[in-house]
């Protein structure tokens, strides 16, 4: 066996040969890295030094929730704890499943590596959590991460025994059911507890992204295979649909879910704003989830559908264990960058609703008499930035993990 | 095969549609048949009613706007147009805090209130013709008379609003101050550049960068700007000039007589106990004044002429004691004034009393 060694260039090599290699090169390199450097100073300046993030302190929980009672924050306690340890637990039953068909990436590993991995996917998130409860006098929201953190490990440890057994089929079916009703409960408790009207803050952002992601899913795929149907009907409705909603800019049909409602339903009866909200998300997104899983369908070939015909299944067969399992992995990026967009998109329905959720949150705090005309909304618009990065980064991260073990593109 | 399937599937899905939307259909025939006894006025049902047998007003209003409407860290609303609110759930009510604050935007307040979203608006809105007429709206009493006014730095050496040409105008994005701003530039032929904002913090920081010559806003807003400036108060001036009339007043839907009366006597039970100086703090004391009128307005019982004790009922279809609710729960018309603008440096000027040479004016509760 031969080894060729390749010798890594030093340092000013590298620098000589990307950064400096012509005269227009060295020039381009100083003006822009000095504007870098100097932005970067400033930038680092603001959040640690100049930045007076007192307003964000003082006026966390209106942020966070908005004006959910006091004494009703045990439900949102619980309801986090419930779903940390539902997490935890199809984490687990994902690993033990995978450790059994030995195809678990991570059973190789050392704790270490485990670690610096939980590290990579999770780190931003549980620094940020960390960042927001440093920023509270109260000892409730740091009780809650810890006991939603402990459900998450429980969970975790309790899932990664199930997983590796194997179980009898309708004790897996039933598991399934429970897995899918936990965080529907979870929902309902919370909004049993404050009524979804009441929903503020970035619960609102979350949660009405959550729902949104979770109601558009299913009501896309249908629209796609509509769109695909060989029954004329079926498919010019869903064409009409998808290009009509496609059409329309989202604030507009938001603006149109929040004024036009009441004159054809009695306001008495009219869903709350928060309801509207989510019904809008839900059948804007479809559309676009419609036309991705459109692509995801045209994308596998047609051998295998023929392929499948040929083994004998049923169409409902075909499509559900040949078709559907490609055409969805393909298109795992486009569907997870659909539903980061509609993540960022709550902020409008905060604007075009009057819901206040964490933009408009962040935008009212600037003028109460402590705080205002102090030119706080730069501090509180950099925080309401900072939190939806958080979340669509991590989002996108684990989409990309996603890809990675599906071998999206690699096969 | 699949086809009877797909047929069964179909005909149980109308069906259950069919349960839905005749279920639907019952309460939204009553209910548009009481819209429509609402539009004929004839058996009308007032809004009064229903507020009373909500237990809760639906108070339209605002969450950032200084002295006037502002959200505090415990998600209250606090501020003028807020206390105005309260003043109406105390009245007809008789709790100050039955009052749910909506906030909304300035592009769909009125559409709030014409769908039914909200009972009120209390929300800095100026009473003008085309809204009076067009959006189906009835104004009430003003409870502020403001006015668009400019400011400039101290150092800029304008005296007036004439001094002023071909310069950059900053205001509030979506309000009529940017409409006003370019009619009185055509009228007095001067060049400016009306340079719209989403915020007044965004201004603020325009305005500290010297990307603006002057910042046009209503006078009230002003004042407590100026109050706020980095570099202190002195560093700015107000120009004298007011070139427009902005009567803030609450408003409520047209075609509703009692209701439209009830929230006007609400409000004008502010002006009236303090042309009288009863105050929060010490209308106890008038209960048993001598004064029958001061009696008759707090609901205490008065000698009528037949030498009977009696209560004054208007047939407002407010509560007898309603004025002594708002005053004793949120208080006068100069209470509330100091509560909010006052903070801010604001004169009452045309806010004063007719007695003080001013404008509030209360026709006589007897």
């Amino acid at each position: 066996m031969t080894t060729v060694s390749v010798t890594k260039p030093s340092a000013l090599t590298w620098v000589r040969r990307n950064l400096f290699r012509t005269p227009l090169d060295a020039i381009l390199t100083i003006v822009f890295g000095s504007l870098a450097v100097y932005v970067g100073i400033r930038g680092l300046l603001f959040v640690f030094v100049n930045g007076r993030w007192e307003i964000i302190s003082v006026n966390l929980k209106l942020l966070m929730v908005g004006r959910w009672p006091a004494d009703e924050l045990i439900a949102i306690a619980v309801a986090l704890v419930i779903l940390g340890l539902w997490a935890g637990l199809i984490a687990g039953i994902i690993a033990g499943r995978q450790v059994r068909k030995g195809t678990s990436a991570i059973e190789g590993m050392t704790r270490l590596e485990r670690a610096s991995d939980l590290g990579r996917r999770f780190g931003l998130v549980i620094a940020t959590l960390l960042l927001l409860l440093s920023l509270t006098d109260t000892s409730g929201p740091w009780l809650m991460v810890l006991f939603t953190f402990v459900g998450g490990v429980v969970g975790r440890l309790i899932g990664g025994q199930i997983g590796v057994r194997s179980l009898p089929s309708w004790v897996s079916r039933l598991g399934i059911v429970v897995m899918v009703v936990i965080p529907v409960w979870a929902y309902l408790y919370m909004a049993s507890a404050v009524p979804l009207a009441d929903w503020e803050g970035f619960l609102f952002n979350l949660s009405s992204a959550a729902a949104g992601v979770v109601l558009s899913f299913p009501l896309g795929l249908l629209l796609a295979l509509g769109r695909r149907s060989k029954l004329k009907l079926l498919k010019g409705m869903s064409i009409a649909y998808i290009e009509a909603v496609r059409g329309a800019p989202l604030y507009v049909l938001l603006l149109l879910a929040n004024v036009s409602l009441e004159f054809f339903v009695p306001a008495a009866l009219a869903p709350s704003k928060v309801v509207r909200a989510i019904v809008t998300f839900t059948l804007f997104t479809a559309a676009y989830i419609a036309e991705i899983v459109r692509g995801g369908l045209q994308s596998v070939p047609l051998g295998q559908e023929e392929a499948a015909k040929a083994l004998g299944l049923s169409p409902t067969k075909q499509m559900r264990l040949i078709v559907l399992p490609q055409a969805l992995r393909n298109v795992i990026p486009a569907q997870i960058g659909q539903f980061i967009s509609l993540f960022k998109d709550t902020t409008l329905a905060g604007l075009a609703l009057g819901i206040l959720d964490l933009l408009n949150a962040a935008g009212a705090i600037t003028q109460q008499s402590d705080f205002r005309g102090q030119g706080l909304i730069i501090e509180t618009l950099v925080f309401v930035g900072f939190l939806f990065w958080v979340g669509s980064f991590t989002m996108s991260r684990e989409s990309q993990r996603l890809e990675r073990k599906l071998g999206v593109g690699t096969r | 095969m699949k086809l009877r399937k797909l047929l069964v599937v179909l005909t149980a899905l109308t069906l259950v549609l069919a349960a839905c939307t005749s279920d639907d259909g019952d309460t939204t025939t009553t209910a548009a048949a009481a819209d429509a006894a609402d539009a004929g006025g004839e058996e009308m049902t007032s809004l009064l009613d229903e507020v009373i047998a909500r237990g809760e007003l639906k108070c339209g209003t605002r969450d950032a706007l200084t002295g006037f409407a502002v959200l505090t860290e415990e998600g209250d609303h606090v501020g003028f147009d807020s206390d105005f609110c309260r003043v109406i759930a105390a009245a007809v009510l008789g709790d100050a805090e039955a009052v749910d604050h909506v906030d909304l935007e300035t592009a769909d307040r009125f559409t709030a209130l014409q769908s039914g979203q909200v009972d009120v608006l209390s929300r800095n809105t100026t009473w003008t013709a085309s809204r009076d007429g067009s959006e189906g709206a009835t104004f009430l009493t003003v409870t502020y008379y403001d006015g668009q006014g400019m400011m400039v730095t101290a150092d800029s050496g304008y005296a007036g609003i004439a001094d002023m040409d071909g310069v950059i105008v900053c205001v509030a994005k979506g309000t009529t101050t940017e409409g006003n701003a370019a009619a009185e530039a055509d009228r007095l032929g001067l060049d400016w550049e009306v340079r719209p904002f989403d915020d007044n913090d965004l201004i603020q920081e325009a305005f500290g960068a010297g990307q603006c010559d002057g910042w046009s806003a209503d006078s009230s807003a002003l004042t407590g700007i100026r109050a706020d400036q980095p570099d202190g108060p002195d560093s700015v001036v107000i120009l004298p000039d007011v070139f427009s009339k902005e009567p803030l007043a609450p408003l409520v839907l047209d075609g509703d007589t009692a209701w439209a009366q009830a929230v006007n006597w609400a409000i004008l039970a502010t002006i009236t106990a303090e042309e009288w100086g009863i105050t929060s703090a010490n209308v106890d004391t008038f209960l048993d004044s001598d004064d029958s009128n001061i009696r008759k307005f707090l609901g205490a019982s008065f000698e009528d002429s037949d030498g009977n004790e009696t209560t004054l009922d208007a047939g407002l279809g407010l509560p007898t004691d309603f004025a002594y609710q708002v005053i004793k729960q949120v208080g006068n018309y100069g209470e509330i004034f100091d509560r909010h603008l006052a903070p801010l440096g604001l004169e009452r000027g045309v806010n004063a009393l007719w007695t003080d040479g001013g404008l509030l004016y209360s026709p006589p509760y007897r």
